[in-house]
């Protein structure tokens, strides 16, 4: 469904070249979790946000559902980043004086459209789904982290997505609150999502169907 | 709940600098609409007393000069084809014409000589009521008469005449009665005997002819040339002559003050203009993130120029309608505190209002405008990801 071939990226800075994707080529398939494991500086971050479109890599093509995306216009770029991907951050990044429910309603936001009513009853089934039932009304400020989280992950959700993008989605949470974020992550798995997560973690990692380990810009290994 | 959610409820989370942002743009709507009131207001009163210093429109018959002289002699000049005016006609037509609003006054004159003794005088027809407003500098001794044989002479012709007011004289073979003396004015008044129209022309001409007719003009809400063709449109046989000295410098102080007010109303509008921008350029550094984020979910770049310019729009708007009544107000409470809007009074117009709210939002959007395509430019790579 989603594939990667030959992805090249390098950095410039000061007079220095980085070379954080060298070569890499990768396939997600539909309802796989795969998880990209590496030290840091290995280049899976930079892969994961080449993958998901936030980032365009210097060569190679990025292939989803056969059309390549590297070659896609803007206009239909925004169109499959608000429809068929979804991105979980490290950091939640909602917006804070908008409502939990406002929040995951954010993608429906983006015209003078009002928000369907179908939208909103989506809305409200994800926080129920990510365990916020109840806290649609809340402000960002007056959950925890790992409410927050949940909140971001119930945005990815909303939209019905095909991909969800995950970058360190455990990396700010407690051991319990990260669990239990995986634990969501691989049952939506089991609903058919096609995920792609970065972690540090290899306890976390291995929940996946396969594990890529990268180091240098490169996959090393496949689990 | 649609894209206009977001700057309402950022402008809500950030009432402190939005209402900052608001105080400032409202004062600055507030001085130029009170400003401009004030200058309009003081601009129809100036008009208004520069009025009272003589016409700035003459109706004349229409003539031919023609210059005649024979073997070298030269006879002087000759005028062709003048005929008298009708008083009713002139004055009907002119307050038929489209900027009849801005004619203070249409003063008739009927101008003929008569003896009085061995003496020759000029005796001129006028309407009392129109002369005094058209010279409202004229000072009398004595008073303007109240009855048909009662006259006005001028300063020297008084003098020359040895009248004085209460006097009786025979003008040809009518008697009249002195009812005031003019007190000197430098000017053509000071020689000649001012008789009410109707009794000129029941003795010196036929009823409901003039020789010319002069008419002062307010100019500050438009040229004087389109009054002039305005008239000369309604009297085609007549010559029509703006006295354009006397109207520039009229003019000159009424529209040194507007332009004095223009100026300092488009510095105070740059520098809200500037206030709204640097904010909102702030404000697009602080929110880069945000951005980011609805550049990842797929909004397009109208989308976050739009989410900007509605912020600066709601701003303008508030700052539009309630800098209006604002200044509205502050230009009464100026002008009843100065004592300038003497003859005219600030008028509230709602149509001013709305589009003194349009001018505003747009400026304001304008103002926006590089803060909200910089916002509109930044990628989910530059903002979201630390590389």
């Amino acid at each position: 469904m989603l594939e990667a071939k030959n992805i090249t990226k390098t950095f410039h800075s000061e007079g220095l070249n980085t070379y954080a994707l060298v070569g890499v080529d990768l396939s997600v398939e539909s309802g796989e979790f795969v998880s990209i494991v590496g030290r840091s500086g290995s280049g899976k971050t930079t892969f994961l946000n080449v993958l998901s479109t936030l980032l365009a890599p210097d060569s190679g093509e990025i292939v989803y559902k056969g059309e390549d995306v590297t070659a896609m216009t803007a206009s239909r770029l925004n169109r499959l980043r608000q429809k068929d991907f979804a991105v979980v951050f490290q950091f939640h990044y909602l917006l804070p004086y908008l409502s939990a429910q406002e929040n995951v309603l954010l993608p429906y936001m983006k015209g003078m459209g009002l928000v369907p009513k179908e939208a909103r009853r989506r809305a409200d089934l994800c926080l129920e789904r990510v365990g916020l039932s109840g806290k649609g009304t809340k402000l960002p400020g007056h959950l925890s982290g790992g409410e927050q989280q949940r909140v971001a992950i119930a945005r990815a959700l909303v939209k019905e997505s095909s991909v969800l993008f995950a970058d360190e989605p455990t990396g700010n949470l407690d051991k319990v609150t990260g669990e239990s974020i995986m634990d969501l992550l691989v049952d939506l798995k089991k609903d058919g999502l096609s995920i792609v997560m970065v972690t540090h973690d290899n306890e976390y990692a291995a929940m996946a169907d396969r594990v890529v380990s990268m180091a240098d810009g490169k996959i090393v290994e496949t689990l | 709940m649609n894209i206009l959610t977001i700057p309402l409820r950022n402008t809500r989370r950030k009432w402190v600098k939005t209402l900052l942002l608001l105080v400032v743009f409202t004062l600055g709507v507030t001085s130029i609409v009170s400003l401009n009131y004030v200058s309009s207001v003081v601009g129809e009163s100036l008009e208004k007393k520069l009025t009272a210093y003589g016409a700035n429109i003459l109706i004349m018959p229409k003539s031919e000069k023609l210059t005649v002289s024979y073997g070298g002699f030269s006879m002087g000049d000759m005028v062709l084809g003048v005929n008298d005016l009708s008083e009713s006609e002139v004055v009907g037509a002119v307050e038929t014409i489209e900027l009849r609003e801005r004619i203070a006054v249409v003063a008739p004159k009927l101008v003929s000589m008569a003896k009085v003794g061995g003496t020759a005088v000029g005796v001129v027809g006028v309407r009392w009521d129109k002369e005094q407003v058209l010279k409202g500098y004229w000072a009398v001794n004595g008073e303007f008469p109240t009855t048909d044989n009662g006259v006005v002479v001028g300063a020297k012709a008084a003098s020359s005449l040895g009248v004085s007011p209460g006097s009786n004289l025979m003008l040809n073979d009518v008697l009249v009665t002195v009812s005031g003396v003019l007190m000197p004015t430098g000017s053509d008044d000071d020689s000649v005997v001012f008789a009410s129209m109707s009794f000129a022309q029941a003795h010196f001409g036929t009823p409901d002819r003039v020789n010319f007719v002069e008419v002062a003009a307010l100019c500050a809400g438009c040229p004087i040339e389109d009054i002039v063709a305005q008239i000369q449109a309604a009297l085609p046989g007549t010559d029509i002559q703006a006295l354009q000295s006397i109207v520039k410098q009229r003019m000159y102080s009424v529209n040194f003050v507007k332009q004095l007010i223009l100026t300092v109303s488009l510095i105070i509008l740059f520098i809200a203009c500037c206030m709204v921008g640097v904010t909102m350029l702030s404000s697009v550094n602080e929110r880069i993130k945000e951005i980011g984020l609805m550049r990842s979910l797929g909004f397009g770049r109208p989308s976050i120029f739009s989410i900007f310019c509605f912020e600066a729009m709601l701003i303008g708007s508030a700052a539009g309608i309630v800098g209006y009544l604002g200044g509205y107000a502050l230009s009464l409470k100026i002008l009843s505190m100065l004592d300038m809007a003497q003859g005219a009074s600030p008028v509230f117009n709602a149509g001013h209002m709305a589009l003194t709210g349009l001018l505003i939002v747009t400026v304001s959007v304008l103002s926006a405008f590089f803060p909200a395509w910089k916002a509109s430019t930044v990628e989910p790579s530059e903002a979201l990801i630390a590389l």
